[in-house]
């Protein structure tokens, strides 16, 4: 299988009046074929920005400063927005966080699916309502051809994102990104979202980007992770890597500030002390150096390169260069781009 | 890589890392506060707004005339007079009344007699007057007899005459420029005004009776301030306890108070004012009386909607379990807490009020004669608009000005006080 | 639905009662009679003018003939102008003011909207802030100094500029001040409520959703995003016809127009209370049944609107 996704270098800023935002500040990562990718991280972390510029929707004032986005071997960062806009809703998707918002509520269901279907099809009318009613079918809303008439007000949240993965999966991507997919919906109904997602994957055979700030949610359902802090990808690897052998310190902070039903009763949560970097003024160096327990000096001064772990598992974090003294739970690497 | 200096790999100590600076904590109004300052239009606003109240409150104290003041030979004054020079140094102004003046250099205005000839002038009506049909008629006829022959008007100036010629010969000089007068003046005519100065004496011009414009003016701006804020303050008084009694009460009480002020809202607010001072005798007391009766229905909305959701919050319970009585609750807990939209909304009803206050005066339902308000003076400069349209502009431009200035520290304030209203 | 509005119609006619009952009221407690004027009447005129108009009734029995007057929709005869019933006057009225009213909403309509839209998708350009500038100017200034500015400059004021007659609705030039001058103040509202809604819809879920899914720009705008920021100007319409109603008093005024607002003012300033109380009563019941209309349209727009327990 090929790449269907690579990322090189990405800078995207917002210039606002108070400055620059630097969002994502040089994003590099990859992604096979059938892949399910997500990407953690705090708000303000940089991954829906990330993700937003894949799609191209990157509002005023925001902007791609520089890198390429290489999708199924067209450079899309090349595109006009209307070359974009016939990707769009094609072969890439995206749905969002909220669905109780995402769908526009003085239209039904039925115009909104097959305005979609439309667009990048040529079925006729009536094709196109049969494939939303089939869509709505296969995502699982009972009596979907009655129901296809409603309007979104009435149904309820999971249902509304159930409505929105039909949509965006109607015209067969290859890459769907789901930005915090289940983040407002109930946990029950969390559950069944992303079950349906993983069905679908395989289903459909297509990539997933998944972006949440829920470790458990990654867990559950991803191929490889990656962990970004400060508009940087501090770590990259695999599911098992990230989990059991983490070796960035925010990684490694991460998980000790999430419950989990393997942790003895007695251990204490560890929130990670102070608040992330303001991006209008991003550190010199590390941008989590100001919280990291490690800190050295060089992580003040240098945002670390990513250093390889093994061929999947990278780490930007100067802990890991052989002059650093060692730390318990970081294992030392080599430096990608020595 | 090699060549980074290896005694930077050492661990850094805690101070170091500090980079967060404790965030000064401000309270509600001191930040509000700091956000007002920061709006341009507000700052705008409130230096209008300002300047409105100093030149209604202390401006009168600087004019030697009363709003009431007629000067007889002084209507029609425009702020800008147009001077005929009849001799080396000396100028005269001609009034819409055909009034002369000379004008001296200090701007003290000289009015020249009438030579006694001339006496149909004497019976010229004002411009403004409304005349009966066969009054017009007549005067018509006289006009157009008047163009006929030659018009001529002398006036007295020390020994000699000055001689006004106005029978609109339009002839068109060298120049190509026509013109309306000729005045001579031993021997010599003058067709063209020699130039513009400021009324020194009126800077604003006098109206129709010959009233100090900038007076009136200035005395309009105490009404319309004096409205707004005693009807402010009626509605305030009103709708917040009608409001905060309807909100904490709840229920029963709330659904009929609430059906009450349907009612009120349910026809336009300026029908009911209309109504109330025809009902009433007009006067400044009415209008105040009127504006504050009926505009209170949005204030009692708002802060019956705001007594809802503060009365659900635990500081209410609690001061409940600890057995305060309602009456303090309303007043101790929960206008102080809803004060930020009381007094939006105040502010917002102040340019309001003063809009409906001007536009009751200009229907002829304001303050009464000779007391006039900025809508009065433009409803009375109506009549004379094409021939004294700075008699409109100065009371209209002081509208437009003060309803401007609370605008923009009205949407300042909005802005400041109650984000969640902030518009894009 | 069907429920909600009968139940809405019902209460609407109560409220109209309610109004007139009101007016009648105040226009009943005025000192002094319909008659009492500056030149005194005889003692044995106003006696006669009196049984006339049934003013020696007892005043519950002409409380009575007054709401059954309204119910065969008869406002009664004009006390001041002998001869000529209250009906006669608002049918008289009511042409010259339809037509500016009509008028004045068509521009609001086709300029506001429009403006209100380019405003906000060229948010903080040039173009915003001219047209901002002049919505700002014409929300605060009120319409009488508009109407008294557009004589001013285009109808004798400024020579250069004279284009308009002064007053009068005799030549097809002669509505552009009044209808200017009315709409000004809800053009205004208008283009500033539709920029602030369609900056408040673009921000939206939804319309990231349709950028999302592909769908083309100009369908984002001319669907997606202006049938919702349309939502808030309808609930707008009610206060508009208010605005345009008060309007019209001083536009008739300032302009000599015929219509309805200038017999009311005239009514008030001749003190002719039959007149006062028909025409307020006309302009309520006006502005009630308008405000009911907007309701139903508002609820064929918005899907959302439920009308089970009421407006919420």
């Amino acid at each position: 299988m090929g790449k269907i996704l690579e990322v090189n270098n990405l800078h995207t800023s917002f210039f606002t009046h108070l400055g620059e935002v630097q969002a994502v500040r040089g994003s590099d990562f990859s992604m096979e074929e059938g892949d399910i990718l997500g990407i953690v991280g705090e708000s303000g972390s940089g991954k829906s920005v990330t993700a937003l510029s894949v799609i191209g929707l990157i509002d005023e004032p925001g902007k791609i400063k520089e890198g390429d986005i290489i999708f199924d071997g067209k450079d899309l960062t090349e595109l006009s927005y209307k070359e974009l806009s016939d990707l769009r809703g094609n072969d890439i998707s995206m749905i969002f966080q909220d669905p109780m918002t995402s769908l526009n509520p003085v239209f039904t269901i039925k115009n909104q699916m097959m305005e979609v279907i439309r667009r990048h099809t040529d079925m006729s009318k009536a094709e196109a309502k049969q494939h939303a009613i089939k869509m709505l079918e296969i995502v699982g809303i009972p009596e979907a051809e009655a129901r296809i008439s409603s309007y979104p007000h009435e149904f309820s949240g999971g249902m509304r994102q159930r409505v929105m993965i039909a949509t965006a999966l109607s015209c067969n991507p290859k890459l769907l990104i789901a930005d915090e997919p289940s983040t407002a919906l109930d946990v029950t109904i969390q559950a069944q979202i992303l079950d349906l997602m993983l069905s679908l994957q395989k289903e459909i055979k297509t990539s997933i980007i998944l972006i949440t700030h829920d470790l458990g949610v990654i867990a559950e359902v991803c191929t490889s992770i990656i962990v970004m802090y400060g508009g940087m990808i501090m770590e990259k690897g695999t599911v098992d890597e990230i989990f059991y052998e983490a070796s960035h310190p925010y990684t490694i902070g991460l998980h000790k500030s999430v419950p989990s039903m393997s942790r003895k009763s007695n251990e204490r949560l560890v929130p990670i002390a102070g608040s992330p970097p303001d991006l209008l003024k991003p550190p010199a160096g590390c941008p989590f150096s100001p919280r990291c327990d490690h800190a050295m000096q060089i992580c003040l001064e240098l945002p670390a390169p990513m250093f390889d772990i093994n061929k999947t598992h990278c780490s930007a974090c100067w802990l890991l260069h052989e002059d650093a003294p060692k730390v318990e739970g970081i294992e030392k690497g080599e430096a990608k781009n020595g | 890589m090699s060549d980074i200096n290896k005694n930077k790999f050492v661990f850094v100590s805690d101070r170091e890392k500090e980079h967060d600076e404790a965030r000064k904590s401000l309270t509600y109004w001191a930040d509000a506060f700091r956000r007002l300052r920061k709006s341009k239009p507000a700052m705008f606003g409130l230096a209008g707004v300002i300047l409105v109240v100093l030149f209604g409150l202390i401006g009168p104290l600087f004019t030697n005339v009363s709003y009431s003041d007629q000067e007889n030979d002084h209507r029609n004054l425009a702020p800008r007079l147009a001077i005929y020079e009849i001799e080396e140094g000396v100028f005269v102004h001609l009034s819409g009344d055909y009034n002369m003046f000379i004008v001296p250099e200090d701007g003290n205005l000289q009015v020249l007699e009438v030579y006694e000839e001339e006496e149909e002038l004497e019976g010229r009506s004002d411009v403004g007057e409304m005349l009966s049909p066969s009054e017009m008629r007549k005067q018509r006829e006289e006009e157009a007899a008047k163009v006929e022959n030659v018009n001529l008007i002398k006036y007295m100036y020390g020994e000699e005459f000055i001689e006004l010629d106005y029978s609109f010969k339009l002839e068109r000089d060298e120049k190509g420029h026509d013109f309306d007068f000729a005045i001579t003046y031993k021997g010599n005519t003058v067709n063209y005004p020699a130039k513009t100065v400021a009324n020194k004496l009126y800077p604003f011009g006098t109206d129709s009776l010959g009233r100090d414009l900038l007076t009136r003016v200035m005395f309009g701006a105490r009404i319309s301030l004096l409205v707004a804020a005693a009807a402010t303050l009626v509605n305030f008084l009103i709708g917040v306890v009608y409001g905060a009694i309807a909100g904490y009460k709840g229920g029963r009480t709330d659904n009929i108070m609430m059906r009450i002020v349907d009612v009120i809202n349910s026809v336009p607010l300026v029908l009911i004012i209309i109504l109330l001072m025809v009902m009433f005798e007009a006067g400044l007391g009415t209008i105040i009386l009127a504006i504050g009766l009926v505009y209170w229905v949005n204030m009692a909305r708002l802060v019956r909607g705001q007594m809802l959701s503060l009365k659900e919050q635990e500081f209410v319970l609690a001061a409940r379990a600890l057995g305060v009585r309602s009456r303090k609750i309303i007043t101790r807990h929960l206008i102080p807490n809803a004060m930020g939209p009381i007094i939006v909304s105040m502010t917002m009803m102040i340019p309001s009020a003063i809009f409906t206050e001007s536009f009751l005066s200009f229907i002829g339902l304001g303050v009464s004669a000779p007391m006039a308000s900025w809508g009065t003076l433009a409803n009375n400069a109506l009549s004379g608009l094409l021939t004294y349209p700075y008699q409109l502009m100065f009371p209209a431009g002081a509208i437009a000005i003060t309803m401007l200035a609370f605008n923009f520290l009205g949407d300042g304030l909005r802005d400041a006080l109650d984000p969640r209203l902030r518009k894009g | 639905m069907a429920k909600y509005f009968i139940k809405r119609f019902v209460v609407a006619i109560i409220t109209i009662l309610i109004i007139a009952t009101l007016t009648f009221v105040m226009m009943h407690s005025i000192p002094g009679g319909p008659f009492t004027r500056e030149k005194a009447l005889p003692e044995a005129q106003i006696q006669i003018l009196e049984e006339k108009y049934h003013l020696d009734d007892p005043l519950i029995k002409q409380y009575g003939d007054y709401m059954a007057g309204l119910f065969r929709l008869d406002l009664g005869p004009s006390f001041v102008k002998i001869g000529v019933e209250v009906n006669e006057l608002i049918a008289l009225g009511i042409p010259p003011t339809a037509k500016i009213g009509l008028f004045a909403l068509i521009l609001i309509v086709i300029l506001g909207i429009p403006f209100g839209i380019i405003s906000a998708l060229k948010q903080n350009k040039p173009i915003d802030y001219i047209v901002m500038f002049m919505a700002t100017l014409g929300v605060t200034i009120p319409s009488f100094v508009v109407a008294t500015l557009i004589i001013f400059v285009f109808a004798g004021g400024v020579p250069a500029l004279n284009w308009l007659p002064t007053f009068g609705l005799t030549s097809p030039l002669g509505y552009i001040g009044p209808v200017l001058a009315l709409a000004g103040y809800s053009l205004s509202f208008v283009t500033r409520l539709t920029r602030s809604s369609m900056l408040e819809v673009l921000r939206q879920d939804y319309i990231r959703t349709a950028r999302a899914n592909g769908i083309r720009e100009y369908k984002v705008m001319a669907k997606h995003a202006i049938k919702n920021a349309l939502i808030p100007v309808i609930t707008y319409i009610g206060p508009m016809i208010a605005a345009i109603m008060t309007g019209s008093f001083v536009i008739e005024k300032i302009f000599h127009i015929p219509g309805i607002g200038g017999y009311f003012i005239e009514s008030i300033t001749n003190r002719d209370y039959t007149v006062i109380m028909g025409i307020t009563v006309f302009y309520a019941a006006f502005y009630i049944i308008m405000v009911l209309l907007v309701d139903v349209a508002y609820a064929l727009v918005d899907p959302r609107i439920k009308f089970t327990k009421g407006k919420s």
